[in-house]
């Protein structure tokens, strides 16, 4: 009885049935058999133990990205049909992307600032990765974005189940920043927190969550949304009154 | 009781996102101990979502989302593999010695960090990725002899040499250890 076939017989794979029914007999009844099969038994089992290594948190933070975009794509309505050429609806809308394209050049020329980035409404405008930079800066960035956060999931309608899920997702995304600028910050609990509510927001976004389920759940995110707030705001306070 | 997800048709894009908050961890080490290389495992999870959400209408409700996605990006860790090195399982009758290590494969054998790690990195791909199919995924024979277009007996001898090799190194390992 050779090693590789003791393989095969681990394995339980690549052996016909009298093979496997040889193989136990010699294991029976043969000591060496025995002590090399279970000597080869103990090290293949050896083999799988502890290997798996955490993803970093930007990559997995692309993958949940890859995933909204990829249901976003699919949410866009394809709103003309192919091979349907308007003449009359090319001319028009030539006439004002032209019109429009000068006003905003002209615009930016007479300001001399940039063109101003449009942001989901009632949203933070505070950049997490920038304000890390500051603690203070962070800690105020942080509130903004609970608050805003707070603000949009008491705000959250249950009438339009596409509308609540794209604004759950915008909240996701928002918090998944903060939660990295938040390690980046060595605020490792905040982060900490701030993972544990992607849970309760993801199951807010599932669609078919009864409105009952749904209101006890922006209840309870409310509930620690005000929680982390006023923690936040005590310890800036401290902070202020040492220096 | 909380009604948290949709449970009829397809996986809703918050099953996707609880799943990679749960699971890719694990996606992301099976495809690295295939690749050995950090960009191309991340790349294969990422196709495999991607093509998990495009095909999500073919998911079977009685598997495991985590399951089926896993098996997909093991499918594209292959065949990430075989487009970056091509012919990469070609000389799969002929016993390799290992190929001299890269930066890449060095830095994931450091980032796997484990005893299993270093042991397979004696050993040449084909070996290295038959035996990662059989003792880590529990793929069957003949699904490796598929995936490589080869009959078992070929498969039999890749993984009975990465067994062998392993088998010496860990020995080895073990009394530089004691």
């Amino acid at each position: 009885m050779n090693d590789d076939t003791l393989v095969l017989y681990y394995y339980d794979d690549g052996l016909s049935n009298q093979e496997r029914r040889d193989v136990e007999a010699a294991i029976a009844a043969d000591e060496s058999v025995r002590a090399r099969y279970e000597e080869l038994r103990l090290q293949l089992d050896q083999l799988d133990t502890g290997s798996d290594v955490a993803a970093p948190t930007h990559m997995v933070q692309r993958w949940h990205d890859s995933i909204d975009r990829a249901a976003q794509r699919e949410r866009v309505p394809v709103r003309s049909k192919p091979g349907q050429f308007n003449a009359m609806s090319f001319f028009w809308g030539a006439a004002v992307s032209a019109a429009l394209a000068v006003g905003i050049g002209i615009g930016v020329i007479m300001s001399g600032s940039p063109v101003p980035v449009e942001l989901a409404p009632n949203y933070a405008l505070v950049d997490p990765e920038t304000s890390s930079v500051v603690p203070g800066a962070f800690a105020r960035g942080m509130q903004v974005h609970l608050r805003d956060t707070q603000r949009n999931i008491v705000a959250l309608s249950g009438d339009n189940r596409e509308d609540r899920t794209l604004l759950v997702m915008r909240i996701i995304q928002q918090n998944r920043l903060f939660e990295r600028a938040a390690e980046q910050n060595d605020s490792a609990g905040l982060a900490r927190v701030l993972r544990a509510f992607e849970p309760i927001l993801l199951r807010l976004a599932a669609d078919d969550i009864a409105p009952e389920d749904a209101d006890a759940l922006r209840r309870q995110l409310a509930f620690e949304l005000n929680v982390m707030l006023t923690k936040l705001e005590r310890d800036t306070s401290k902070e202020t009154h040492k220096t | 009781m909380v009604a948290v997800l949709n449970r009829q048709g397809a996986p809703t894009q918050a099953e996707f996102h609880e799943v990679i908050s749960r699971s890719s961890g694990r996606w992301f080490s099976a495809c690295l101990k295939i690749t050995r290389n950090r960009d191309l495992a991340e790349d294969a999870v990422q196709d495999a979502l991607l093509s998990a959400w495009d095909k999500r209408q073919q998911f079977d409700r009685s598997a495991k989302l985590d399951t089926w996605i896993h098996r997909i990006a093991i499918n594209a860790a292959l065949q990430l593999l075989r487009k970056g090195r091509p012919g990469v399982f070609e000389p799969l009758e002929i016993e390799v010695e290992s190929s001299t290590p890269t930066p890449d494969s060095i830095r994931a054998d450091e980032e796997l960090g484990q005893s299993l790690s270093i042991a397979m990195s004696h050993l040449s791909e084909i070996e290295r990725v038959c035996f990662v199919l059989k003792h880590l995924e529990q793929w069957r024979l003949k699904e490796i002899a598929a995936e490589f277009d080869t009959n078992i007996g070929t498969v039999k001898q890749a993984i009975f040499r990465a067994v062998r090799k392993l088998r010496v190194r860990m020995v080895s390992l073990q009394s530089e250890i004691l």
